[in-house]
């Protein structure tokens, strides 16, 4: 008799085991998500662009949110906007998120003609002119990039009919830029034609957003123009804690070779503006390198953090911490694992990596699901419900992932979210003896929160906005109600 | 002119008709293309961000000068649309970097085409950690995302150790590995 129940016991564990192993090797479309801690709100289609940075914005009392896309597919390079039922390259969606249930689409901006990284309009910023020191008190501002050739800025006072107010053209690459709003200091990742790289640094003062001036260019000793030898590796983005910080942490080399530059801000934008050699070592704090198996896609700054296990200490109650988020770049584990870093900045000069997080990859066999598996990018809101006590990190197919990072010695995953595929989610090809081998999987861009505490994440491969919330543990974890 | 000299003429006519026929043959060698004699050796530099390649090695007694090329690809690391687009994007991917990061380019880069992938090539002057100049020739050519590079350096001059390196890549061998590399085999 024991050994029947023994028997029945072991069968239905293998039966358990299998029947989930075989559920977390692939999606289909109808399939429930996967989650833990964390739920659905609301969604979005985003017209089935593939996106890339949201941004959300208090606006009046809305909410709307902004989510730049990267360029059209293969198969369908300029999707049709429905409001329009025209084709229009992948640009810029706007979206009323007032209810996070209901997700209004308010406008598509077209951006620039172009397939994935060569076209559309990836990056998106958003200040009020009220708190720029010369903006226009009743306009909200919309910095974006347009593809790979420009920035643009918008007003966006009306989401629902924007304005372009002006354009900085003229570039070989853009990516992800900065945007203080209290000064209108402008960090913007842009490819000076004449720079020996595809993406440095444009500091521009942006405080007037109709009249963009340009402080200067800033980039590695060797990229500048006219250098020769080795090219150090290309800029990915910065974050600036603006004047009362100081301090711009610059992220370079997004899968590969890759570190962390701190530099003084003052010195960055009042300093010596030629680009020698000398000029740009000046702002130069210190670098933290990462190992050449590994880039810095995000460098999210979190000063002054209490660490509970240090409270006793006499020195280094708090410490400054920068979270290192490394971007996936090829399918299906083809490189190294790209994943998340903290490293603890308090003494600038002597910068040191304290922890790491991955997803366990056996946790859902994701490198056989198709597409990336491995970090890509953090939420970058500093406002108080989140900001040094929980990150998320989206994760590409294995969702978004909540830590608990008010300990960054041991951050803790407490909830994550896979989004189901749909009819529109784009496949994800490897190649296999020189022929396309392709599967459909979720491929969880961006996120980014809102001061409410919503989550907003993004699907690259064109499956839109899916709208979170933090539930049980991952709830009380945050603080919240 | 004297009698002695008169007496030398015909001796110095022949010596210099000697000459000639045989510089006249060194520079056809030199010009006509020579399949060297290649050796595969270790790949001879640390881990960095990219799996190890192939490397090379021809002995002078069959390139000239001796010659070294190390090749591999880099999966991932193009841009998609517009491949290798400018010489700067050769400075930056050819692994040049992996010998030394003194280098100076020659002159503008020109375009190739490798293993049936299009792409670009430069030619640049390098200094040696050992403080050596030699001539490199760095290639950058590319199918979808995906790279492949080559370097090729070497004590003699930088055309010659282009055209040999060209010339081994062209190899149906090689060929095969790089089509082959290429596709992850």
């Amino acid at each position: 008799m024991g050994g029947r129940v023994n028997w029945a016991v072991f069968l239905s564990i293998s039966v358990f085991v299998f029947a989930s192993g075989a559920h977390a090797q692939s999606q289909v479309i109808g399939a429930p998500p996967e989650a833990s801690n964390m739920k659905l709100v609301g969604t979005n289609d985003l017209q089935a662009r593939s996106a890339y940075q949201p941004t959300i914005h208090h606006q009046g009392d809305r909410w709307i949110a902004y989510i730049g896309h990267h360029g059209g597919s293969d198969d369908n390079p300029d999707p049709v906007n429905p409001q329009t039922g025209k084709a229009e390259p992948n640009g810029t969606s706007i979206v009323d998120v007032t209810d996070p249930a209901q997700p209004k689409y308010l406008r598509h901006i077209p951006g620039q003609e172009g397939k994935y990284e060569s076209g559309g309009a990836q990056m998106v910023r958003i200040c009020d002119g009220k708190d720029l020191p010369k903006g226009d008190p009743n306009a909200v501002y919309l910095l974006r990039t347009f593809g790979s050739e420009a920035h643009e800025i918008w007003n966006v006072a009306d989401p629902a009919n924007p304005v372009l107010i002006t354009r900085i053209a003229g570039l070989k690459d853009t990516h992800k830029n900065w945007w203080e709003c209290s000064t209108g200091i402008a960090f913007l990742v842009s490819g000076a034609p004449d720079w020996r790289t595809r993406r440095m640094t444009q500091v521009y003062d942006l405080s007037d957003p109709a009249h963009p001036t340009k402080i200067r260019d800033f980039g590695l000793p060797g990229q500048e123009p006219g250098s020769t030898g080795a090219v150090p590796t290309e800029l990915h983005g910065p974050i600036s804690t603006g004047p009362a910080g100081n301090r711009v942490y610059f992220g370079y080399g997004t899968n590969k070779g890759g570190f962390v530059q701190i530099v003084d801000r003052d010195k960055l934008i009042n300093g010596p503006k030629e680009p020698t050699p000398d000029n740009l070592r000046y702002p130069e704090i210190s670098r933290l390198a990462m190992s050449a198996l590994n880039g810095a896609h995000t460098t999210f700054p979190m000063q002054g953090m209490p660490i509970a296990e240090f409270a006793r200490d006499k020195d280094g109650k708090t410490r400054d911490i920068v979270m290192i988020v490394d971007e996936a770049i090829l399918n299906e584990c083809g490189e190294p694992r790209q994943m998340v870093w903290f490293a603890d900045v308090t003494v600038e000069n002597r910068p040191m990596m304290i922890s790491s997080y991955t997803v366990p990859e056996a946790s859902g066999n994701f490198c056989e699901r198709g597409g990336r598996f491995g970090s890509h990018s953090s939420n970058e809101s500093m406002a108080p419900v989140f900001y040094k006590k929980m990150a998320f990190i989206a994760f590409f197919n294995a969702g978004i992932r909540a830590l608990d990072i008010r300990d960054p010695y041991h951050p803790k995953e407490v909830g994550y979210f896979i989004p189901s595929i749909t009819a529109a989610t784009d496949k994800r090809c490897v190649t296999i003896d020189g022929k396309d081998r392709c599967k459909v999987a979720i491929q969880t861009n961006n996120v980014e929160t809102d001061a409410r505490g919503y989550i907003y994440i993004v699907d690259r491969a064109n499956t839109g906005m899916h709208i979170l919330e933090l539930t049980g543990t991952a709830r009380a974890a945050a603080g919240l109600p | 002119m004297t009698v002695q000299t008169m007496r030398a003429w015909p001796m110095i006519a022949i010596a210099a008709l000697t000459l000639g026929a045989l510089s006249g043959g060194a520079a056809y060698e030199n010009a006509r293309p020579r399949t060297g004699v290649w050796r595969e050796i270790a790949w001879p530099f640390p881990r960095d961000g990219w799996p190890a390649g192939r490397a090379f090695r021809c002995g002078a007694a069959s390139c000239g000068d001796e010659i070294e090329v190390y090749v591999r690809p880099k999966i991932g690391f193009c841009n998609c649309d517009s491949g290798v687009a400018d010489d700067d994007e050769v400075d930056r991917v050819a692994d040049l970097d992996l010998m030394s990061p003194r280098f100076v380019p020659l002159k503008a880069g020109d375009v190739v085409r490798v293993a049936d992938m299009p792409g670009r090539l430069r030619s640049y002057d390098l200094k040696m950690p050992t403080g050596v100049q030699h001539a490199a020739v760095g290639i950058a050519v590319s199918r979808r995302c995906d790279l492949l590079v080559a370097v090729a350096q070497g004590t003699g001059e930088a055309p010659r150790v282009q055209q040999v390196a060209l010339e081994f890549l062209a190899s149906a061998d090689m060929t095969r590995w790089m089509t082959a590399a290429m596709d992850g085999r």
